[in-house]
């Protein structure tokens, strides 16, 4: 009587049902953002999906987006992190008040200089903060709900404190390239294509070393049909892009930090002992894992992120504004919940909460073309979060 | 005592999917006695309290009960039936709300309302009522997570008393209170009987059966072994109905020659973690040798758990004595380091210390060991994979692939991947605790074979069993715990079950 299998290959059909089964919430997220798109194109007789919009879409999304990355790790973990969006307003504010106040004084006629510096100081104000947390977090052993509660407010005042109640401007060369800035398309085509070989040459690899070790190998047709979906919507949306100046600066800083920590979260220890501290805490800590490190590194992480992202803000925005970053928490918070995550832990992807992030982006910006009232804007966008979330449940109980 | 009966058992049997949990048990309980009820781990007796209850309701079993002379029948709301009935039941594991008060707790659910909010002063007034008629003694206003164990369970009795209860049903109330807990709570069950309460007290603590009972009941197997009033009975007559049955062959022979001594417990003192002023261990000590397996016996309560998990790092303050591996000292402070050294332990709770049951089988075997197929920039997936998968098929975990959760896996499966887990980080000392509990008689079995095999390779392992007969059926000799401190260590050919039980009870 053999228990496990390991080498039969399947049949294509098969195998794409068995997946599509196993990762339903994923396609069908993926399936609600095409409706919604489609559903806007027909509304504003294709406005919605022109390049201009298309673009800007994106990059309205990557500063909460940012946030996201990190907040699924969080999440996965048990905890959560009310202070991300004050967080990355006040560092957002510091890096205004360097670029406006003080490099001018220190650093003259040295844009690039004064950017670089600036961010570097930015990255470390998260870290550190993050670091502060983190620590009565992890070592304290104080409910992360209540540390970042009132973290969100300390931010906010230490915000307005360096802002002095006053909009700082945060547009110069070199800087503003950060939430501003296009990849030229020609260099948008390049890293599309660098993607593209990547996807096929890990796609292979990865069958040939399973084969290695004799392991059952899914049928070729669908990897093969995989990578050449994803292939084809990276495609998409370069070529899309390209039409109105190409790929944006911020959104594709929101690709690489979505990719690097999404594989840490799934290729590293580090990322499988946080889905196993969400799992079973008890079970972990006996399994030898060491539960203060890893949940004091993941505060860090995102006091690193909320620094990508105050700095993506106040150049987007080119200012630096008293209400910088508010409310943002609830929107990252939301995108891993509509992303699969589960406020019990050990559960949710990077890739869930970035859908949920561009469908949440999709509706703001739809509802917004149709000049719906923003008032309406936030109870669509309140009760899509339940109704995504229940249907969740109620698939879970059948 | 009367010989109205009020609760005729009769003919009961329950089954589950590949175990017979009862097998045509009938016993008869008079009402206003108090009848005690004793067996082994897996004779029956939480199946019976569960079908008392109505946790499984009529129509789940077979046979009848009479409860006043009508037959139960526990539908629908089936517990709250039974409440409703008069069969109460006294869980080990306390259902009280420890931030609220005694009187809050025992009306929980039923509090009195006057227009819309509760009347506080009734309910006050008729706890008070009921903890004067049953000589409890406890403060109706005292807030329960400041009692003592005793006084908590005093409260649940309370509780079980205001709905009028008939038949109370204490299962194990004495493993966790001190020795003049248990006094009271013997004056509390006589003043009950003078109510007319009957009582039903089961515990594994038989010799506590003889200040108070009237019957007893022995349970083995699903089977009633022998219903006797307590006057026929003795302690030692007692406990040879509770084992004498024959050694089939239940056990692998293994082919093991135990050697030196690698690891060494010298006189461990702990402290709890919590209450700092009770100690858990109060002079542990103990030695295994090379290759052999050791047999902890013990009573619940006796504090083998407490030890296992003090040893592994992850429980108890040692404020005393010495561990040795291979004659290196041992101070190991969390589970990390005890894997380090080479220990390696198998949680009597592999559901809540034992697994991730929302991961895979492979994600679970692979947690402690990851450092095996990882650097820190990536985990090798194939490696883990292949790794994970010789554990599995050494062990004939039974799945479709190393993919399945483990929630989907059985109990025997389940403990299977957690025994795969702790061999992968290659110890030098397995501990294993009650690591056959809740698993049918085959993969039992393959356990045993497993454990054999394990000791042929050189690996030393502590067993730790609250069944006599798999302590006898494995070790190579056995160390019996009572009360936080270590008897005599038994060597096999010495050890019977009487001898264990005897130790274990602390009357020899």
């Amino acid at each position: 009587m053999s228990a496990i299998s390991t080498t039969s290959t399947t049949s294509a059909v098969a195998d794409i049902v068995k997946q599509f089964r196993a990762n339903l919430r994923t396609y069908g997220l993926i399936i609600a953002t095409i409706v919604i798109w489609v559903f806007f194109f027909a509304v504003t007789d294709g406005g919605y999906l022109g390049p201009q919009n298309f673009s800007n879409l994106f990059r309205q999304m990557s500063v909460t987006a940012i946030l996201s990355v990190g907040m699924v790790l969080i999440i996965v973990t048990g905890n959560i992190d009310l202070s991300v969006g004050n967080f990355a307003g006040f560092i957002s504010v510091v890096v205004a008040k360097l670029q406006n106040d003080v490099w001018r004084i220190v650093l003259p006629d040295q844009p690039l200089l004064a950017a670089v510096l600036s961010v570097l100081i930015g990255l470390a104000v998260g870290v550190l903060f993050g670091m502060l947390q983190a620590s009565i977090i992890a070592y304290l052993r104080v409910p992360a709900f209540i540390v970042t509660l009132g973290g969100m407010w300390v931010f906010k005042g230490l915000l307005l404190i360096v802002t002095e109640g006053k909009t700082i401007a945060a547009n110069q060369p070199y800087f503003s390239a950060i939430g501003q800035g296009y990849l030229p398309p020609l260099a948008g085509w390049i890293v599309a294509a660098g993607v593209v070989v990547l996807l096929f040459y890990n796609m292979f690899r990865s069958r040939q070393k399973k084969r290695q070790y004799g392991f059952e190998l899914g049928s070729l047709y669908t990897d093969l049909l995989k990578t050449v979906l994803f292939a084809g919507l990276l495609v998409a949306y370069v070529f899309f892009v390209n039409r109105y100046n190409g790929i944006q600066v911020p959104v594709l800083l929101l690709a690489v930090v979505a990719v690097v920590v999404s594989y840490v979260s799934d290729n590293t220890r580090f990322g499988r002992y946080a889905y196993a501290i969400g799992g079973n805490r008890e079970a972990a800590r006996l399994s030898g894992v060491n539960i203060n490190r890893n949940i004091f590194t993941i505060f860090v992480l995102m006091g690193f992120l909320c620094g990508i992202s105050g700095i993506v803000l106040a150049s987007y925005v080119g200012y630096g504004t008293i209400a910088a970053g508010n409310g943002y928490e609830l929107v990252a918070i939301a995108a891993c919940f509509l992303g699969g995550a589960s406020p019990a832990g050990g559960v949710g992807t990077i890739f869930g909460a970035m859908i949920g992030a561009l469908i949440m982006a999709s509706l703001t910006n739809g509802l917004q073309i149709m000049n719906v009232p923003a008032a309406w804007q936030y109870v669509v966008q309140g009760i899509i979060l339940v109704l995504a979330v229940l249907g969740d449940v109620y698939l879970k109980k059948k | 005592m009367s010989d109205d009966i009020i609760l005729d058992i009769q003919n009961v049997t329950k089954q589950f999917p590949g175990v017979t949990a009862l097998s045509d048990v009938s016993i008869q309980i008079r009402r206003g006695e108090i009848h005690c009820l004793c067996g082994e781990n897996g004779a029956g007796k939480s199946t019976l309290i569960k079908i008392l209850s109505g946790v499984y309701p009529w129509g789940s079993y077979e046979g009848h009960i009479l409860y006043e002379g009508k037959e139960l029948k526990l539908g629908d709301r089936s517990i709250r039936q039974a409440i409703e009935e008069g069969i109460a039941v006294v869980y080990q594991e306390l259902t009280l709300v420890p931030d609220m008060t005694v009187g809050e707790n025992i009306y929980l659910g039923k509090e009195p309302v006057e227009y819309g909010s509760i009347n506080w002063d009734k309910l006050y007034a008729d706890t008070q009522q009921i903890l004067t008629k049953y000589n409890l003694d406890i403060q109706p206003q005292a807030i329960v997570k400041n009692l003592g164990v005793g006084k908590m369970q005093m409260t649940e009795i309370a509780k079980a008393l205001s709905e009028n209860a008939q038949v109370l049903i204490l299962d194990e109330p004495t493993s966790a209170l001190t020795e003049a807990e248990i006094e009271k709570l013997m004056e509390i069950l006589r003043t009950l009987k003078e109510h007319g309460v009957t009582c039903i007290y089961i515990s594994h603590k038989v010799e506590e059966f003889f200040r108070i009972a009237d019957s007893i009941t022995v349970l083995r197997d699903g089977k009633v072994v022998t219903t006797q009033p307590a006057q026929a009975l003795n302690l030692e007559k007692l406990v040879s109905y509770m084992v004498g049955r024959e050694m089939k062959e239940r056990f692998p022979k293994g082919n093991r020659k135990p050697g030196q001594v690698i690891f060494e417990v010298l006189d461990l003192h702990a402290q709890d973690p919590v209450q700092s002023d009770r100690e858990v261990l109060k002079g542990v000590s103990f030695n295994l040798r090379k290759g052999e397996i050791l047999g902890i016996a013990g009573l619940m309560g006796s504090g083998r758990t407490e030890l296992v998990m003090t040893l592994f790092g992850e429980y108890a303050k040692i404020t005393q004595g010495k561990v040795k591996l291979d004659k290196r000292e041992l101070q190991p402070h969390s589970s990390r380091e005890a894997m380090q050294e080479g220990l390696s332990l198998v949680p009597e709770d592999r559901k809540r210390h034992g697994l991730v049951l929302i991961q895979s089988v492979l994600k679970n075997i692979s947690l402690p060991n990851l450092d095996q197929f990882a650097s820190w920039l990536r985990i090798d997936n194939n490696a883990e994979l292949n790794a994970s998968m010789q554990f599995a098929k050494s062990l004939a975990i039974k799945a479709p692939n190393l993919h399945v959760l483990c929630d989907s896996l059985s109990g025997g499966n389940q403990q299977k991947v957690v025994i795969s887990k702790w061999l992968m980080s290659k110890p030098k000392v397995l501990i294993m605790d009650d690591p056959t509990r809740g698993i049918d008689v085959g993969a039992k079995y393959e356990i045993y074979k497993l454990m054999n095999d394990l000791t042929e390779q050189g690996i030393s392992i502590i067993m730790i069993s609250s069944e006599l007969e798999e302590v006898l059926g494995m070790s190579d000799r056995v160390m019996v715990m009572h009360e936080g401190k270590s008897t005599s260590t038994l060597d096999i050919a010495d050890a019977t079950q009487e001898k264990i039980m005897a130790l274990a009870t602390g009357i020899a």
